[in-house]
């Protein structure tokens, strides 16, 4: 190995960044950083930047407004931050910039130099005039490794990582033997993020000595759990880190090739990883003989088509190979026999996106975060009955009711929590009893639930137990391959009990032929889309049997949510006389007049979508939801009103 | 609301000429892609791309292309949810049922489209001006419940909302007709 | 060679098979659908050869375990025949049939299951699935019968074996998988006058051949 040959020839492009950055400092024009991934576009983050863009030039204000990633503050999207550095503040934050309140902005701050305090979430740094964000639970609480620069740089703009310290891990890597980096991936206990939790540094080592050329490295996106959005969001957000570690990685075991396998249903992130890949190899930081290194690697994109099923690796490598994506036996493993035949890692975006911090500070500063077993951070994306949903990383080890009612602010509405769904349809979902369990691999699947890919739903009094199994087994019955016997017939049977049993159709036997069925599909499966598709039903058996037992022996839902046993209703002693809101809000007219003059619905027609009680005006309140259904009162359509109907 | 059935409707020969221009056109694209079983999947998705679904023909073609079976290329297609063997509608509806979703009550949603558009979801109007399609998770969830209009995603959706999309495109096609008229 | 114990017997047989080759060459049955013996690797989707081996904490599919010196192997304990009973239930629950109609000489594979595991041909307790698929499909030579087929495999793997373009595919996916032909050829260009592999290896009776097919067959070896 020539002697620190990368850092050489890395020093000038490392220095180019940091003068590009100063330069833009030294400008001293305000800077407007504004989110624009996925969720940031879906909250208006366009017609933001345009308002941005019009009332700056009306006014003839020189200002620059930079694109950045997702920052995971998700509640508060359009989320914008304004660099004023001649207004006296520090960088603040603000939170759901509409394009009315982009126009005030410019006017108020840009222009007039006041802050306008009501729509400030924070200050992004210490001062004495504006609390900063850094002292909220939302942002103290976090501990961010992986997603250290998502939302703070231009995901387009490769100098902005490295002026930040970026790629710099790449570079200690190529100037050491690759058997010293994959000691000290060993060494830090990474495991892996993907689900299962094994260690990276034994899989890196296994692929290394495996016999074969021809090495491949995957780094798995296919993020397919319906509530997880974390991978997306690092592909957007900050591409090059994860590309930094793919880089490592395949120096480490000896590969030349890579892919980045990533969900055709994620445009932004695909167009982002494809600009990042294009900008490194301009700098010689990925392609043929990397900073001048014997080291070459081949970066290539491949767009996963819509099957949930190739998150498990070895149908993520039929696919690959343009077959269908049904997954194999193992052994052999892929590090042995992957792709082509070859040799193969397949590592999660955020177990690849952990490795440069590694690499830079140690592992030992790695082994300070988190547990003994599980080091590190872990991410989240923390989403259903919560005040403040978004992606959190926090460090291993942080128990449950830390990460829901601290960082991510409770539960809204002045509702209970009831239940959080943790690893999505490979998960479980833990009551309140286990809002102590410390979030890490081993712990979270003693509790029945698991690690998973890091959905994370929290769960309040109105929802329904078992209708959220039947969601689960549902979406996996779905997304079976269809090549095994107990997933292909076994997902289909859990699944139409469950369905009977929310409709009011439920009988004796029924809970304990889910018991034995979901056993049998745990063992009985091929892979791991089946051994765990049974988890939901059995925790949520488990922590809330009382509840299957009210929909089978009372057909009645305590949740109020199962639509077949449940009924609207008007209380006629609140309902006004000649108030009409609810009428026009009915999708089915089935809100007729009585003889009194008040209201009141044809349950024949009602499709029980609630929008008459979200419209009736909170004075009367007088819509209520009951189960079962047969407790709403019985209100007769006069037959004239049913003749003008027809 | 009523959907406008009008100068739209294809006849058989507009059809005909519509698939013999995207088989040009597909004959034309395939050279691009070597020869190398791994291109199938970028292949199918790239005719998608372009001609948002894969005919029959489209099949046989890549399948002579690759030097694979037609049936090879079909059981490949028929596993993965992103391919479409029909046309969809010009607009497409796509509402997000991911577990946020779910919870927010995203089937709610769902059946809105439906009931205003009388179909179900993996159906097109009769007029192909519109489809629906239910989705796992478009990665939106902290603004559940999520529907994709034609690439817009829309948080936050309410039965109220849907009324409001379906208005956008009539007042839109209202200009385009007064537009075509004036010219 | 290599020796090994089979319900405490001693067998012998040669390095490289699977537990369940081993088993079946030296007499001793275990309920498969999918399983081929030339085939590399085993496509392990029925789920019915499972065996417990002394050192596993559960039971393991015996055509993916390779044989070893002094393994140790069970057929027939509670864990294995639980697993087993489940998966032909399962399987049973897509398949309705009558011994007494079985289209297949001797009755089928699923017959022979039923009665070594000493179960009935129904599926109970747990209820047949409605499938929305035809009850006969027209593969051009053959007509497939979508509810007598376990979608074992072994058509799509003899296919392509004996052809080299296979014609047989899976399509679909999950609950809706079927198996599948696709193209616009000319019946006459197909090898499959002569072959016929796919409907001899078929477990279940789910693929026959056309009456007028057989007749070119055999007149025309």
């Amino acid at each position: 190995m020539s002697e620190q040959k990368a850092k050489k020839r890395f020093a000038p492009i490392q220095s180019e960044s940091k003068h590009r950055m100063e330069e833009q400092k030294r400008e001293s024009i305000p800077t407007i950083f504004l989110v624009m991934s996925t969720c940031g576009l879906a909250s208006g983050a366009a017609e933001t930047k345009q308002a941005f863009e019009e009332a700056l030039s009306e006014k003839s204000i020189a200002a620059r407004i930079v694109p950045v990633g997702c920052i995971g503050h998700c509640y508060a999207e359009p989320l914008v931050i304004i660099d004023h550095p001649t207004a006296g503040f520090p960088p603040i934050c603000y939170y759901q910039i509409n394009a009315d309140r982009a126009r005030i902005l410019v006017r108020s701050y840009l222009e007039g130099g006041d802050p306008v305090l009501k729509y400030v979430l924070g200050a992004m740094e210490e001062n004495d005039l504006i609390p900063a964000v850094m002292d909220f639970p939302r942002f103290s609480l976090e501990q961010r490794l992986v997603m250290e620069h998502c939302g703070l740089i231009d995901p387009d703009d490769i100098h902005q990582y490295i002026a930040r310290g970026g790629y710099s891990g790449l570079v200690k890597a190529l100037d050491s033997d690759p058997e010293e980096v994959i000691n000290l991936i060993e060494e830090s206990g990474l495991r892996g993020r993907g689900g299962a939790g094994f260690p990276s540094g034994r899989k890196w080592r296994i692929a290394r000595t495996a016999e074969g050329d021809g090495k491949f490295v995957i780094c798995n996106g296919d993020e397919g759990d319906p509530g997880a959005y974390m991978d997306r969001t690092i592909l957007e957000s900050n591409p090059h880190q994860l590309l930094e570690g793919l880089a490592i990685c395949a120096h480490a075991v000896g590969a030349n090739q890579s892919i980045v396998y990533v969900r055709a249903e994620y445009p932004l992130a695909v167009k982002a990883i494809q600009k990042a890949i294009k900008s490194a190899k301009e700098l010689s930081l990925l392609g043929p003989s990397i900073l001048g290194t014997s080291f070459s690697l081949e970066v290539s994109v491949f767009q996963g088509s819509g099957a949930f099923v190739c998150g498990e690796e070895t149908a993520l490598i039929q696919s690959i190979e343009g077959k269908r994506g049904m997954p194999q036996h193992r052994p052999p493993f892929p590090v042995e026999k992957g792709l082509w035949g070859r040799p193969t890692v397949v590592n999660n975006v955020k177990t690849l996106s952990a490795v440069p911090p590694i690499m830079v500070r140690g592992a030992e500063w790695f082994r300070t975060i988190g547990t003994e077993r599980s080091p590190g951070t872990a991410i989240f994306s923390v989403v259903g009955n919560v005040k403040h949903p978004g992606l959190v990383e926090i460090a291993m080890g942080t128990s449950l009711r830390t990460l829901i009612f601290d960082v991510c602010g409770g539960i809204p509405n002045k509702k209970e929590f009831k239940a959080v769904q943790i690893g999505g349809p490979s998960g479980g979902c833990l009551p309140a009893s286990f809002l102590d369990t410390p979030i890490d691999f081993d712990s979270l699947t003693q509790a029945g639930a698991m690690m998973g890919s890091g959905g994370m739903v929290v769960m309040d009094e109105d929802s329904c137990m078992v209708d959220v199994s039947r969601y689960f087994l549902d979406f996996t019955q779905k997304e079976s391959c269809g090549k095994c016997t107990f997933c292909r017939m076994g997902t289909k049977h859990l699944l139409n009990i469950l369905q009977r049993i929310t409709k009011g159709e439920g009988r004796d036997g029924d809970l304990e032929l889910l018991e034995t069925l979901s056993k049998d599909i745990k063992d009985g499966s091929l892979c791991g889309l089946g051994k765990t598709a049974p988890n939901p039903v059995l925790t949520s058996l488990k922590y809330f049997r009382e509840e299957y037992e009210a929909h089978i022996n009372e057909k009645r839902c305590p949740a109020l949510k199962c639509r077949a046993l449940t009924a609207f209703y008007i209380d006629l002693e609140k309902c006004a006389r000649g108030c009409e809101v609810c009428v026009g809000c009915c999708p089915v007219d089935a809100i007729f007049t009585t003889k009194g003059r008040k209201k009141a619905i044809d349950q024949e027609l009602c499709v029980k979508c609630g929008e008459c009680r979200v419209a009736c005006p909170p004075e009367y309140d007088a819509v209520f939801k009951v189960s079962p259904p047969e407790l709403a009162p019985v209100i007769e359509r006069p037959p004239e009103d049913i003749k003008e109907k027809k | 609301m009523a959907f406008h059935n009008d100068g739209i409707d294809m006849t058989a020969s507009d059809l005909d000429q519509e698939e013999r221009a995207m088989i040009q056109e597909i004959k034309r694209s395939l050279s691009k892609f070597k020869k190398h079983r791994g291109n199938l999947i970028p292949i199918l998705q790239s005719i998608q791309e372009k001609h948002s679904y894969l005919a029959s023909a489209a099949m046989e073609m890549v399948a002579s292309h690759l030097d694979i079976s037609p049936s090879e290329v079909y059981g490949v297609a028929t596993f993965y949810n992103q391919f479409r063997f029909h046309p969809p509608g010009r607009n497409q509806i796509k509402v997000c049922l991911g577990t946020a979703c779910h919870v927010a009550g995203g089937d709610i949603i769902l059946e809105n489209f439906e009931r205003k558009l009388g179909i179900k979801d993996g159906e097109t109007t009769a007029d192909r001006e519109y489809s629906i399609e239910r989705v796992a998770c478009v990665g939106c969830c902290a603004l559940a419940p999520v529907a994709v209009i034609n690439d817009n995603v829309q948080g936050y959706m309410q039965p109220s909302k849907v009324e409001g999309i379906f208005l956008q495109f009539q007042i839109e096609r209202e200009r385009e007709e007064r537009d075509k008229a004036s010219e | 060679m290599i020796k090994l114990i089979v319900d405490e017997k001693e067998i012998e047989t040669e390095e490289g098979r699977s537990v369940l080759q081993a088993c079946l060459e030296n007499g001793i049955f275990i309920p498969n659908l999918c399983f081929i013996k030339t085939r590399q690797q085993p496509h392990a989707s029925c789920r019915l050869c499972f065996v417990e081996i002394e050192g596993f904490d559960r039971p393991v599919t015996s055509c993916t375990e390779k044989v070893r010196e002094g393994l140790v192997v069970r057929t027939d304990t509670p864990p294995v025949r639980r697993l087993q009973r489940m998966a032909f239930k399962l399987l049973m629950s897509g398949h309705p049939c009558e011994a007494k109609v079985c289209p297949v000489k001797g009755g089928c594979q699923l017959i022979r299951t039923a009665k070594y595991l000493k179960v009935g041909l129904n599926p109970k307790p747990l209820e047949f699935l409605e499938r929305e698929v035809e009850e006969e499909v027209d593969l051009t030579f053959f007509t497939y019968y979508p509810f007598r087929c376990v979608l074992c495999g072994k058509c799509v793997y003899v296919c392509r074996e004996k052809n080299e373009h296979n014609l047989l595919t899976f399509a679909q996916r999950g609950f809706d998988t079927v198996i599948g032909f696709f193209g616009d050829i000319d019946p006459t260009d197909l090898p499959c006058h002569t072959c016929l592999a796919c409907a001899t290896i078929c477990p279940t009776g789910a693929l026959i051949p056309k009456p007028e097919l057989t007749r070119e067959a055999k007149s025309n070896p």
